[in-house]
C-alpha cells in the first residue's frame, strides 16, 4: 500500500521524512474526496437533461464540472506547497485540455507540449555537423507523434470540443474572467437586430474579421506545433513563444516559490508576462479570446466536430427559425448559429444554447432521435 | 429534412476511434511515451518563459 502510494505521488521512501510531503499527499485526497462528492452529487441529484434545467442552472452546473476537473487533473498539492512539479508515471498520460505539465499540480501532460515534444527529439545517429552554416543538423526521431496524435483521436472522435466548453483549464479560467461583471464585446448574428443598430456596416466589419481571425488558430497549429519543432527543433516553438496557459499555470506559481527561477527570469518571461496579461484582460471583454483565435488543441479537436460520435443535432419539428427566433444564435457566447451549423467547428459544446432554446429543439448527446421519436439533424441546414 | 446515414452519423467516428486506439498502441511500442514522460516530469523553462 506504501509502496503504490509512493510510486502514484512519485516520491521515495526518504520524501516522507519532510512534513511539506506529508500535507501535500492529504491535501490531494481531500481534493480527490470533494471532487468525487461533487461528481456522485451532479450524476445522482440532477440527471443531465440540459434543455429542462434552463440557462442559470446548467451554467452553474458547468462551472461545478470545469472546477472539479481543474482540481482533479491539478490536485499534486505538494507541488503547490512546494514549488515543484509532479514526477511520477501518471506524466505518461495526456490529459484532453490545455494544462501545462509545468503547472505545479499538473497529474498529467499537456497534448499540445506533449506533441512538440515528440516531435522535437532527433536522432543522434542521423545528426551531422554542418561546417558551411556552422550549425548542427538534427534529424528528427519521430516523424509523425503517433502517440499523441492517437490520443487527440480518440477524444476528438468520441466528443470533439466538449473538452474545450468542460474540460480545458484555461478554458475555465477564461470563463470566470467573463464573468466580472464590464461591457462585454458580443456582436448580434441575427439581421433584423444589425440591421436595427447604429453602424449595421460597422458590426458587419467586425464579424467578418472575427471570422476570419479564427482561422489564426490552424496557423499555429501547422507552423508552430508542427513544422517549427519537427523541422528546426531546440525548442517547443508555442509553448515558449506563445502559450499564454504556461505562464498562468506555470510560470507564476513556481517562480512564486523559487527564488532560483526568480533570479533566471529575462526578456522571455517579460514577453510571456505581457502575451498572459493580453489574453486575461481581453478575456474579461471578449469570450475566450484564446479558444477562438490562438489555440492549436482547439484547432485540432474542431475538426472533430462534424464527425465525432457526440453531437449537437436540431429537432426541425420543434425549431422555431422560421418564426424568426434567434434565442439560440444570440445566446451562443461563440458566435455559432447552432440552427444552422449544428456541429460548426466553431463549437465548443458549451450548453448554453440547448438550454436557452425556448422550444427545447437542441439536443445534445449520441443518439439520432428524440425521446419522442422525431429525427435530430446533425448536418448543416440547406 | 434530409436523413442521416448511421454511416456518417456512427460508422465514421467508430472507425477514427479505433485508428486513434492503433496510433496510440504503435506510438507506446515506438517509445513515444517515454518521450512525453521525459519532458513532462521535468520543469519546462521554455513553458514558463525562462527559455
Amino acid at each position: 500500500m506504501k509502496k503504490l502510494l509512493l510510486s502514484l505521488f512519485g516520491l521515495d521512501e526518504a520524501s516522507l521524512q519532510d512534513p511539506a510531503n506529508i500535507v501535500g499527499i492529504v491535501l490531494t485526497f481531500a481534493v480527490w474526496a470533494l471532487v468525487l462528492a461533487l461528481f456522485l452529487v451532479l450524476l445522482f441529484k440532477k440527471r443531465f437533461q440540459i434543455h429542462r434545467w434552463g440557462n442559470k442552472v446548467w451554467q452553474r452546473t458547468k462551472l461545478l464540472i470545469q472546477t472539479g476537473w481543474f482540481l482533479l487533473t491539478n490536485s499534486f498539492m505538494i507541488g503547490w506547497v512546494k514549488g515543484t512539479i509532479y514526477q511520477g508515471s501518471l506524466k505518461y498520460v495526456c490529459v484532453p485540455g490545455m494544462n501545462c505539465y509545468s503547472c505545479p499540480g499538473a497529474f498529467g501532460a499537456c497534448p499540445i507540449g506533449a506533441l512538440q515534444a515528440v516531435l522535437d527529439e532527433f536522432d543522434v545517429s542521423k545528426s551531422w555537423f554542418d561546417p558551411a552554416s556552422g550549425t548542427y543538423i538534427q534529424a528528427p526521431l519521430y516523424w509523425f507523434a503517433f502517440y499523441v496524435i492517437g490520443f487527440l483521436m480518440i477524444v476528438g472522435a468520441l466528443c470533439g470540443r466538449l473538452i474545450c466548453g468542460l474540460l480545458c483549464p484555461f478554458g475555465w479560467i477564461q470563463d470566470l474572467l467573463y464573468k466580472i461583471p464590464v461591457k462585454k464585446l458580443k456582436l448580434p448574428r441575427d439581421e433584423k437586430r444589425i440591421n436595427g443598430m447604429k453602424h449595421p456596416g460597422t458590426v458587419r466589419f467586425f464579424l467578418g474579421v472575427d471570422k476570419y481571425l479564427r482561422y489564426a488558430k490552424y496557423a499555429f497549429l501547422v507552423v508552430m506545433v508542427i513544422f517549427l519543432p519537427l523541422v528546426v527543433k531546440a525548442n517547443p516553438w508555442f509553448c515558449k513563444y506563445v502559450c499564454p496557459s504556461g505562464m498562468l499555470l506555470g510560470g507564476i506559481p513556481l517562480m512564486s516559490r523559487n527564488e532560483g527561477l526568480r533570479d533566471a527570469a529575462g526578456q522571455l518571461t517579460l514577453l510571456k508576462l505581457s502575451i498572459m496579461t493580453f489574453t486575461v484582460v481581453l478575456s474579461m471583454f471578449l469570450y475566450r479570446p484564446f479558444c477562438r483565435y490562438i489555440c492549436p488543441l482547439g484547432a485540432i479537436y474542431s475538426l472533430f466536430n462534424p464527425v465525432s460520435l457526440y453531437k449537437y443535432g436540431i429537432d426541425d419539428s420543434k425549431c422555431n427559425r422560421c418564426k424568426g427566433c434567434y434565442a439560440c444564435a444570440n445566446a451562443c457566447p461563440m458566435g455559432v448559429d447552432p440552427v444552422k451549423t449544428p456541429n460548426s467547428p466553431e463549437c465548443i459544446r458549451c450548453g448554453t444554447c440547448n438550454a436557452t432554446c425556448p422550444q427545447k429543439a437542441i439536443h445534445a448527446g449520441f443518439k439520432m432521435k428524440t425521446v419522442e421519436g422525431n429525427a435530430i439533424r446533425t448536418h448543416k441546414h440547406k | 429534412m434530409q436523413k442521416q446515414s448511421v454511416f456518417t452519423r456512427y460508422i465514421i467516428p467508430l472507425l477514427l476511434l479505433l485508428v486513434g486506439v492503433g496510433f496510440v498502441v504503435y506510438g507506446v511500442t515506438d517509445g513515444e511515451a517515454g518521450a512525453v514522460l521525459r519532458k513532462a516530469v521535468a520543469i519546462c523553462m521554455e513553458c514558463i518563459g525562462i527559455g
